[in-house]
């Protein structure tokens, strides 16, 4: 019993130190700079908070709805166009014995970890050529891909039974339909599962909208929170916390609302 | 007659089975066709592309075959070679404290089970949640001495001279930072290969009057190896492209322009022009991962392939 009371009081102090940045985060939300200046742990008397979230709606004739909206767009299309690319891709590998399986399994997963960057670079110049640097687009068709996604719907896929497949071939459904009617279901749950890891790993990838995106109206928020400035160029720390605060919160509730779907899983990255 | 039927059939049966695969491999190549196409030309032409502009020199925008003198000059720029001294620290430092910390933190977790082991796995995990930036963002504020609530403490201690947010101690603040973002997670990547261990591996030990530790380092941790070399390499892969944590770090300190390679890279190409030598550079970084990951992805090809179904957690 004196152990289980070590073992918790061990947890209770990890769980300050990873709840810590979140409380001064909030408590920020609430301060301006002269009370974030006073490096109190007590949340800004008088609360600023309304003051705060009316600075950064207003900000730039409120650009922040502009950058929660591109958040909203390359995430969410983003990555259910990837997931759907790569269920699609998964569904392939798992039912048919076709040539070149083993090459293009391997090929796939070799490129799983070529780092970003060094693809963004060349991507940087192939966009401007093609004069799509600074639009939606050099973010969005990046972001289609998810190559472990397609590794993970191969383990998904390899879940369904064999016979579901059979039965319904025999009963003559096409292959259109065996995948749409009596595939997609099996998998909707792993299905979820990607998409939201995918959505978060688009909704926080930073170094792409970086090098490819240079107007304010096509940035993803977490861009856009960096370039806040007042018109002389210095940093507004209290605008620049509170904008991370509604940076996060879709994801914490996201997190919450679906937590039943969210696995974390070992093989991330694009 | 029948054995005319058999011979027949023996002789059919190839082209037939041919035939059949064809018509697999047409369908398999239908589905596969969108995620080739964009595999094809976001990560494999790209790839192509850097390939070739690594063979460049550049000025502006003028630019000339040189075959691999991009790679030979980057082989004696010390600039390079200096920006993995932070990948370097987090590699020997950092990753080896942080599988530590995991593996004991998702021990706590299988102990605590019915104490609230679920609430502390979802507290640890959030830091992974929140963007990168957003958590670059918080904790150079934190360790700022403008705002940093344990500037006070320190003053009170008598180090009012000492700054926090000097260049000295950036790798411990990089370490406080990385280790707050992926504690969390990798715990709970160990603890999900933990809990698929069979009971009746510690079952016998148990009867023995062997510990709860005990039972965890001698038995249990030897199970968990594959997932711990993984997890090893991952966040080897991840220290050596460590990026957006010192550049927002670099709002408030000011940072040489090769303080991590991918900020060599960033800065190589979009501060000084040189494109082609940041590919050049891009690649080499890409091969190093590459290099790195062999382990996994052998395994991870060996268990799709075979058939054999991963444990999904």
């Amino acid at each position: 019993m004196r152990k289980h009371i070590l073992t918790r009081l061990i947890l209770l102090i990890l769980a300050v130190y990873f709840i810590f940045p979140f409380y001064w985060l909030i408590i920020g939300t609430t301060k301006n700079v002269s009370q974030l200046f006073q490096k109190s742990l007590l949340p800004g008397i008088p609360n600023n908070f309304l003051e705060n979230v009316r600075g950064i709606f207003t900000y730039q004739n409120g650009v922040f709805f502009q950058w929660l909206a591109n958040s909203f767009l390359y995430a969410g299309l983003g990555a259910f166009i990837a997931i759907f690319i790569a269920c699609m891709a998964g569904y392939a590998f798992r039912r048919y014995d076709f040539y070149g399986k083993k090459v293009l399994f391997v090929l796939v997963l070799g490129f799983a970890m070529v780092p970003i960057y060094a693809t963004t670079l060349p991507l940087f110049m192939l966009f401007r050529d093609l004069k799509l640097i600074d639009t939606k687009f050099a973010v969005l068709l990046p972001s289609f891909v998810h190559v472990f996604s397609v590794y993970l719907m191969v383990a998904y896929w390899n879940q369904v039974p064999e016979e579901i497949f059979d039965a319904a071939q025999i009963d003559g459904a096409n292959d259109l339909l065996i995948f749409f009617k009596i595939g997609l279901p099996n998998i909707i749950p792993g299905f979820i599962t990607l998409f939201m890891l995918a959505f978060v790993g688009i909704w926080n990838n930073f170094f792409l909208p970086l090098v490819v995106i240079n107007s304010r109206v096509n940035m993803p928020l977490v861009l856009g929170i960096t370039t806040i400035t007042d018109p002389q160029g210095f940093p507004v720390y209290n605008l620049t916390l509170t904008s991370s605060f509604f940076t996060i919160l879709p994801l914490l509730i996201m997190f919450i609302v679906l937590q039943k779907y969210f696995r974390p899983q070992l093989y991330t990255g694009r | 007659m029948d054995e005319i039927t058999n011979e027949m059939t023996d002789k059919m049966r190839p082209k037939k089975k041919m035939n059949k695969k064809t018509v697999a491999s047409i369908k398999a190549y239908l589905f596969l066709a969108p995620f080739l196409l964009v595999f094809i030309t976001m990560v494999i032409y790209p790839i192509a592309l850097g390939v070739k502009l690594s063979l460049y020199g550049q000025r502006g925008a003028r630019m000339w075959y040189i075959g691999f003198q991009n790679f030979a000059t980057i082989f004696q720029d010390p600039r390079f070679w200096e920006s993995f001294r932070i990948p370097l620290f987090l590699l020997t430092v950092q990753v080896p404290l942080m599988l530590f910390f995991a593996l004991i933190i998702a021990f706590f977790y299988e102990k605590m089970e019915k104490h609230g082991g679920k609430l502390y796995r979802f507290i640890y995990y959030l830091p992974h949640t929140i963007p990168a930036i957003v958590t670059g963002i918080v904790w150079s504020y934190i360790f700022s001495d403008s705002m940093s609530p344990f500037r006070p403490v320190l003053d009170i201690l008598g180090f009012s001279g000492a700054k926090i947010l000097a260049r000295s101690n950036l790798p411990l603040i990089l370490l406080v930072i990385i280790l707050w973002a992926f504690t969390g997670y990798t715990a709970f990547i160990i603890y999900s290969s933990l809990i698929a261990i069979p009971k009746a591996f510690s079952e016998q030990a148990q009867l023995d009057g062997a510990t709860f530790w005990q039972i965890a380092f001698k038995i249990k941790m030897p199970l968990l190896k594959g997932v711990l070399i993984t997890l090893f390499i991952f966040n080897a892969i991840g220290a050596i492209q460590v990026f957006n944590e010192p550049w927002m770090l670099e709002q408030l300190v000011i940072l040489p322009s090769n303080y991590t390679p991918a900020m060599y890279i960033y800065n190589s190409a979009f501060a000084q022009g040189r494109f082609t030598y940041a590919a050049a550079m891009g690649l080499i970084l890409a091969l190093i991962t590459f290099l790195i990951s062999l382990y996994v992805l052998r395994n991870a090809t060996k268990q799709i392939l075979t058939g054999e179904t991963q444990e999904l957690p």
